[in-house]
């Protein structure tokens, strides 16, 4: 059984439409015209047990919404999810104690009390025998290093500090699945770098299922093994990370510098960005042969410096965000 | 010189008339105020009822009397209620350390702007109590120019002493952190003392004790003047107590702030 | 198995109150600020009572001690509600928010753990206030005590009731503030004085929308006679109340579309 099967799902807000203007405002205080809005529409996919997959694309594309349908905050206009089985808005509370959640920037940790009082209070509303709560406390304050957080009031930890308790926090009920809504937004690199490092090892050593929506790449080239990307309300990429990165691998960004001035052109090859000694080019290799236009540079003068690097995974993603609407003409 | 005079009136004229215009922007805004005034006019006009069966007299006031009383004496209390929470707001927040920076006189600026504020509320709400006294209790005992008039400078200076009052309570803050206490106090002593009911309604000591505090100067005078008017004399006299607590208390704020400034600058901010 | 979800939930609703009142006890001064305050604007009305009554003898048949146990049952249920469900006046703007998202991930019913999940630190003082009157009035021995009590459970309820149904109609309206502030003015109100006072016309409301009748007066005049047998029913009002308001929130949950889209202005 897949841990996650999303069948066509829909949802569509809809909106009271304000017109602007006295009178018309008035005439829609009787008469209010409506629009809907789609925010996802036919989305499909699978996510196995154990599989770590992120959930990409830009603002509005629909991504929270999806993740909301999922977890049992939404209900959803059209199609079906299942999470472990179980449909999300049928039996919210029966899924509830089987997954966990980090949204962002919404805490579940009292802000005027420290973290402790809170998993105290989480382990009555999961139903957690003190026993086992204690047990479990234990070993998550253990794995993130938060002991000495757990007694001091939450508005006076650090954001990073406060982040790495939310989210053992969403564990202390041993989550088969995890959802994480952006949750590195607003941290600085350091921290980003700790929380990935965390949740890294939580899919590892657990086997826990991890689905991630997140606006930086970063967040998913560390930990994921799949990406699905939605624009505009539909799935546009599922694919691996490593069939992923394969979309740049036809193209290739050289750098070169010499040690003195020589001609950078090459006939069809151009440079993008040139100096007197210096320059870029981006080289699409199925219509260029790589192997030729390397021997041609080293050819041209004394080589400084040379460089030969992929499209990177953040121009990737852009490019596919730039892509038109489906069903819409170029 | 007339024009720096001008000038520098001018802009607690424009801090009133914008936070007038605040207040108005949006009719939906008064909903809260014009309902809850509403209904405790209402309810206490039966209270009343009740209390006046079979008896055309309590300390001096009739049925129509008291209603009417009621009806001004709630409205600078509720025209100015919660003055005290944004100001105090205000100096705990540390917003007023901008405030001081500005050329202008802190204390004439928020009295300024609170004023035509609580000008928009209060019109709102004399309006809405004329229309309720006019179908309970008939038409407003008034009977001269000059009585409309006093209750209009009544009403004023009752709001005028009502605000400062709140500022001064208010500008604790820089000393005690939960200066809410003393609001509460405060405005509770404001609601016996005279905006529930006529002074005259109070046992002997408690009338005397009572005209010892600025109290009586915040409702029960322009009630007063429009239910029960005792003649040119006693008007006098009414107002001129109230004047002296506009003066008092307007003091009061400047020695507080002047005291309060002192310490911000030491402390710097 | 359902003594056990029983046990589950009240091992949740007292964490519940217990982490709340942490919270407020963080903030000592404040805590005592707001309780004393509140039990001295409801001693300020009691010495107007005391004033007025004194003068005119009773009121539409209310006498001091009548007009005090109201506002003693008043102030107890609604402190109680206020105390226990602390949320209760704050639905539409979690709703509006979209703060709904966290209640909604944890495997409890959402409308009991929103509602329990923050205590109103000045209800404490309207709580303690109704025992204290009741102390003051003579006569009053253990079982009245104990009545008012049972008075004050199915009071407590009830006030609930009809805030929580006032703040979802937030789910059907959008921001519905301005009606659910209007039921709460009204219900506080109508409850505080004596039934007498107001038309027989206007009586009927106060036993359905703006239900005084089941808050103030019959608990008033079940307390006085001590009719012990009537406390069932009075329980019964409640729960059906309860009932409503439960069936109501439940219904406006399935429009809720959490947060961002809700505050969409096109």
């Amino acid at each position: 059984m897949p841990a996650i099967s999303v069948v066509n799902l829909g949802k569509s807000f809809r909106t009271k439409v304000r017109p602007e203007g006295l009178s018309s405002s008035l005439s829609s205080l009787f008469r209010p015209s409506y629009r809907d809005i789609e925010a996802v529409r036919g989305v499909s996919f699978e996510v196995e047990e154990g599989e770590v997959v992120a959930f990409l694309g830009p603002n509005g594309a629909g991504k929270s919404t999806t993740i909301k349908m999922l977890t049992g905050i939404l209900r959803p206009s059209s199609g079906k999810a299942l999470v472990l089985g179980l449909d999300p808005s049928r039996r919210r509370a029966e899924l509830a104690r089987s997954i966990g959640a980090v949204f962002g920037q919404r805490s579940q940790l009292w802000f005027h009390l420290p973290p402790s009082d809170s998993f105290r209070l989480l382990g009555a509303v999961y139903e957690i025998e003190p026993k086992d709560l204690a047990r479990r406390r234990a070993e998550l304050v253990e794995r993130f290093g938060i002991g000495d957080y757990m007694d001091v009031p939450v508005r006076k930890l650090s954001l990073g500090e406060r982040i790495r308790c939310e989210i053992a926090a969403s564990l202390l009920h041993d989550p088969r699945v995890l959802f994480l809504d952006e949750p590195t937004i607003g941290l600085d690199l350091v921290v980003k770098r700790e929380v990935r490092a965390l949740l890294a090892e939580i899919a590892k050593r657990d086997g826990t299922t991890v689905f991630i929506t997140s606006h930086d790449v970063g967040d998913i080239e560390r930990i994921c093994k799949r990406a699905i990307i939605i624009h505009h309300g539909s799935v546009v990429v599922d694919e691996s990370m490593k069939e992923l990165r394969h979309r740049s691998l036809s193209r290739k960004y050289i750098g070169v510098k010499y040690a003195s001035p020589v001609d950078l052109d090459f006939g069809a090859i151009r440079p993008v960005k040139r100096t007197e000694t210096a320059a870029s080019y981006v080289v699409d290799t199925n219509e260029h042969r790589l192997e030729g236009l390397l021997r041609a540079l080293v050819g041209r003068g004394e080589l400084e410096d040379l460089t030969v690097e992929d499209e990177a995974l953040e121009d990737i993603i852009a490019r596919i965000y730039k892509a038109p609407k489906a069903g819409e003409a170029q | 010189m007339k024009g720096r005079a001008y000038l520098k009136a001018r802009k607690y004229l424009v801090a009133a008339s914008s936070a007038f215009r605040e207040r108005t922007a949006y009719g939906g805004s008064f909903f809260g105020s014009v309902l809850a005034y509403g209904l405790f006019v209402f309810v206490f006009s039966r209270v009343w009822a009740a209390a006046f069966a079979g008896r055309a007299d309590i300390s001096g006031y009739g049925l129509r009397q008291i209603i009417w009383y009621f009806a001004v004496a709630e409205i600078p209390s509720f025209a100015f209620g919660g003055s005290f929470w944004s100001l105090s707001q205000d100096m705990k927040s540390g917003q007023v350390a901008y405030l001081v920076s500005r050329p202008y006189d802190f204390v004439a600026y928020s009295y300024a702007q609170g004023s035509g504020r609580a000008l928009a509320n209060s019109a709102v709400l004399f309006a809405e109590g004329l229309a309720f006294g006019f179908l309970t209790a008939g038409a407003p005992p008034l009977e001269s120019l000059p009585q409309a008039l006093c209750v209009l400078a009544g009403l004023a200076m009752a709001g005028s002493v009502q605000f400062l009052l709140q500022l001064a309570i208010a500008m604790t803050a820089f000393w005690v952190e939960e200066n809410a206490a003393f609001f509460w106090i405060f405005q509770k002593l404001a609601l016996v003392v005279g905006t529930l009911m006529p002074i005259e309604f109070l046992p002997a000591a408690a009338q005397r004790a009572a005209w010892l505090s600025p109290f009586p100067a915040m409702s029960y005078v322009p009630a007063r003047l429009f239910a029960s008017w005792g003649g040119g004399r006693e008007a006098a006299r009414l107002l001129g107590f109230q004047l002296a607590w506009v003066l008092l208390s307007a003091l009061a704020c400047r020695a507080i702030y002047a005291v309060a400034r002192a310490r911000l600058t030491v402390n710097g901010g | 198995m359902r003594t056990s979800r029983l046990r589950a939930y009240a091992r949740f609703l007292g964490a519940s109150l217990a982490v709340n009142v942490q919270a407020v006890i963080e903030y000592r001064v404040n805590f005592l600020v707001q309780v004393f305050g509140m039990m001295l604007n409801n001693a300020a009305f009691a010495l107007f009572w005391g004033v007025l009554i004194g003068k005119v003898g009773n009121l539409g048949g209310y006498g001091f001690s009548d007009v005090m146990l109201i506002w003693a049952l008043v102030s107890t249920s609604f402190g109680l509600a206020h105390v226990v469900f602390g949320n209760v006046r704050s639905i539409g703007a979690i709703v509006q928010k979209g703060e709904l998202d966290l209640y909604l991930l944890q495997p409890k019913d959402v409308l009991v753990n929103v509602l329990a999940s923050r205590t109103v630190v000045s209800a404490w003082g309207d709580f303690l206030y109704g025992y204290i009157v009741l102390a003051l009035i003579p006569g009053m021995d253990l079982s009245r005590l104990a009545l008012f009590s049972l008075l004050s459970v199915s009071g407590a309820a009830i006030f609930a009731a009809t805030f929580a149904a006032a703040e979802s109609l937030c789910f059907f309206l959008g921001d519905a503030s301005g009606i659910s502030d209007a039921i709460t003015e009204f219900l506080l109100s109508f409850s505080l004085y004596p039934e007498t006072i107001f038309d027989k016309g206007m009586r009927w409301v106060f036993y359905t929308i703006i239900p005084s009748g089941f808050i103030a007066f019959l608990p008033l005049s079940i307390l006085k006679s001590a009719a012990w047998l009537l406390v069932p029913a009075a329980l019964g009002v409640a729960a059906l109340y309860a009932a409503a308001s439960y069936g109501f929130f439940r219904l406006g949950l399935r429009r809720y579309e959490s947060g961002g889209q809700m505050g969409t202005r096109l």
